[in-house]
């Protein structure tokens, strides 16, 4: 599977302006409504929260992976959100998370969304896609990025 | 010249491009009577790793865990009525494991002599290629392994079988 089919240039949300775990959930979750019709704000951000009660998607490294399985969306869905202040995401090394994914999948597709978060994981672990996907400009810049990354082209 | 190929392997993982080579393990083992074995693995090591990385917890884990088992019901379900359309029976088979144990170990235990698989998935770098799943069995595997490309080619020859 390939990320980049998954994410357009417009699921990249740049600077998001929440300031805490619950304000940048609830952006990412908006900004996914937004770009996806067919997709239900409520039903994710409900079944978002529900998984994060169970446990925290903020890992190492400034990196958080919220994600959750819901009939609200019809595929994998996937946003990516940056914020450069950082925010307090409740991380296993207790630094703030700047890289968001946020990923959510119908409940009957569980394989892409399994091999996506291992290819994120595999993605973030190279440092310098992360530095420049915190650094991109746009969307667009972003996605190339993760294009490049998937050719092993970087 | 006696048959080489009685005994083929196949092994999916529910992409696009492990249908293509079931098509083409279908054609050969009709062309060659050979015996099809199918075979879909549920990454459970992979599952035990994004658990270790906390990026599952345990139930999560245990739900995924059931829901690609159900995936690979499935997909090897669809195989069987693409070879049950050529008039073909096949065995299949369910593991749950660490993929290319699992598929060397059915290789060994079933004596398969030529295992077949889509084309390889892309790598992240040279350092990454052995984490792919198709990259690994094809290292590990002590019989042929047969790479499938060409889908446009394998479908007509597909179709015509």
């Amino acid at each position: 599977m390939n990320l980049v089919d998954y994410i357009k240039p417009e699921n990249v949300k740049l600077d998001l302006e929440g300031s805490s775990k619950r304000e940048v959930i609830e952006e990412l979750v908006e900004h996914m409504a937004e770009t996806d019709e067919e997709s239900d704000a409520d039903c994710i951000l409900e079944a978002v929260l529900k998984r994060e009660r169970e446990g925290s998607t903020g890992l190492e490294k400034g990196i958080a992976i919220p994600h959750a399985k819901c009939d609200a969306v019809r595929k994998l869905s996937i946003v990516i959100g940056v914020s450069r202040e950082g925010v307090d995401f409740e991380s296993l090394d207790g630094k703030p998370a700047h890289l968001f994914f946020l990923m959510i999948a119908p409940l009957s597709e569980s394989g892409p969304h399994v091999q996506a978060i291992a290819k994120i994981v595999k993605m973030i672990k190279l440092e310098t896609f992360k530095n420049k996907l915190i650094k991109a400009k746009s969307g667009a810049e972003a996605i190339e990025l993760i294009r490049r990354v998937e050719n092993g082209e970087v | 010249m006696s048959n080489p190929f009685k005994n083929i392997l196949l092994y999916i993982d529910g992409s696009e491009s492990s249908i293509v080579a079931a098509q083409l393990a279908i054609v050969m083992s009709k062309e060659f009577r050979s015996a099809l074995r199918v075979i879909y693995v549920v990454n459970e090591n992979l599952l035990n790793e994004l658990l270790k990385a906390k990026i599952f917890v345990q139930m999560e884990k245990m739900d995924y865990e059931r829901d690609l088992e159900e995936d690979g019901k499935r997909y090897l379900n669809y195989i069987v009525k693409l070879a049950d359309r050529k008039g073909l029976k096949i065995e299949t088979i369910l593991r749950k494991g660490v993929v290319h144990e699992e598929v060397a170990r059915e290789v060994e235990e079933c004596g398969a002599d030529l295992l077949v698989q889509g084309e390889l998935g892309e790598v992240l770098s040279l350092r990454d290629s052995f984490y792919e799943a198709g990259e690994r069995i094809l290292r590990k595997v002590i019989c042929p392994v047969l790479i499938v490309r060409g889908r446009d080619k394998v479908e007509r020859s597909y179709e015509d079988a």
